[in-house]
């Protein structure tokens, strides 16, 4: 698994009607298909809406979808940070939100010492920024594809962050039960064809089993 | 040193690896570590049925073997 677990809320306008997901039935919320909006907003408003009255829609990037909610094109968009931070700077409202886990994805020819060393690296780094979060927001705020965006509406500074929000673990494996969970999940949405196996689907060979989370 | 390629996508699922270059932590582990940004997507045709999107979305690189790994 990644270090960073990440979270995607489901965001209003400002002066929008919404104020819990249970009223977005049949409204338009826009994702990124097959990446974390898509999947955390459908675990998010399959709990409050009958799935036939989730409406997702593709709209790409955080920009397109946050802005596209900004303007009312859509009801609700799902957006990760910093453009959670940038919409509750702004007035938006969050009516749901969840904590999701990624994978790092290895090409098949990475050997095990190459991998061991990146994630002792990496665990290294997560026990920095978990020192001092704010510390290392300026990567968040600066980087040039959000930066730019956010100018227009007066860009963000480390203190309008609720760092809690901001989680990173040390890499760890995915177990059989978290696999198997997913895989079901998945295929019970369609996201993925019943014919793969969960056994193909991750290949633990050459995590550490040792990593544990914090 | 050991030359290694990632893709940085967002920065928030990214950050630890972006702190370990800038305070030397891969190198201190002999890893020469290179970072290739995903390909952003720009405006995008809007639909509501997901087989309608590439699942490879931005992650270009790493199908193409120019990266060795990806977080997503």
């Amino acid at each position: 698994m990644r270090s960073a677990v990440a979270s995607q809320a489901i965001m209003v306008p400002p002066d929008s009607p919404h104020n819990y997901p249970g009223t977005l039935g049949n409204q338009p919320v826009a994702v990124n298909f097959h990446a974390g909006s898509h999947y955390v907003g459908l675990r998010l408003l399959e709990g409050y809406l009958p799935v036939e009255k989730i409406k997702l829609v593709h709209y790409g990037s955080p920009i397109h979808r946050f802005e596209s909610m900004l303007n009312g094109e859509v009801a609700a968009a799902v957006v990760m940070e910093p453009w959670i931070a940038l919409g509750e700077k702004l007035g938006c409202k969050t009516v749901a939100e969840g904590h999701y886990l990624g994978a790092e994805n290895a090409s098949e020819d990475m050997d095990e010492e190459t991998f061991a060393a990146i994630n002792r690296a990496v665990e290294n780094a997560v026990d920095l920024i978990n020192a001092d979060k704010r510390k290392y927001l300026h990567y968040l705020i600066d980087d040039p594809s959000f930066a730019q965006a956010a100018a227009k509406y007066g860009g963000l500074t480390p203190e309008d962050f609720h760092l809690p929000r901001l989680r990173y673990t040390r890499p760890a494996v995915y177990t059989d039960e978290m696999v198997e969970d997913t895989y079901n999940w998945l295929t019970r949405w369609g996201l993925l064809s019943d014919l793969a196996c969960s056994a193909d689907l991750v290949d633990n060979r050459i995590a550490e089993p040792a990593s544990a989370d914090d | 040193m050991k030359k290694v390629v990632s893709e940085i996508s967002g920065v928030v699922f990214s950050l630890p690896w972006l702190v370990a270059k800038d305070n030397g932590l891969f190198e201190a582990e002999g890893i020469d570590m290179e970072f290739v940004k995903a390909i952003r997507t720009g405006p995008v045709e809007h639909t509501e049925n997901p087989e309608d999107v590439n699942p490879i979305l931005g992650h270009v690189a790493f199908e193409q073997g120019q990266v060795s790994i990806y977080r997503a």
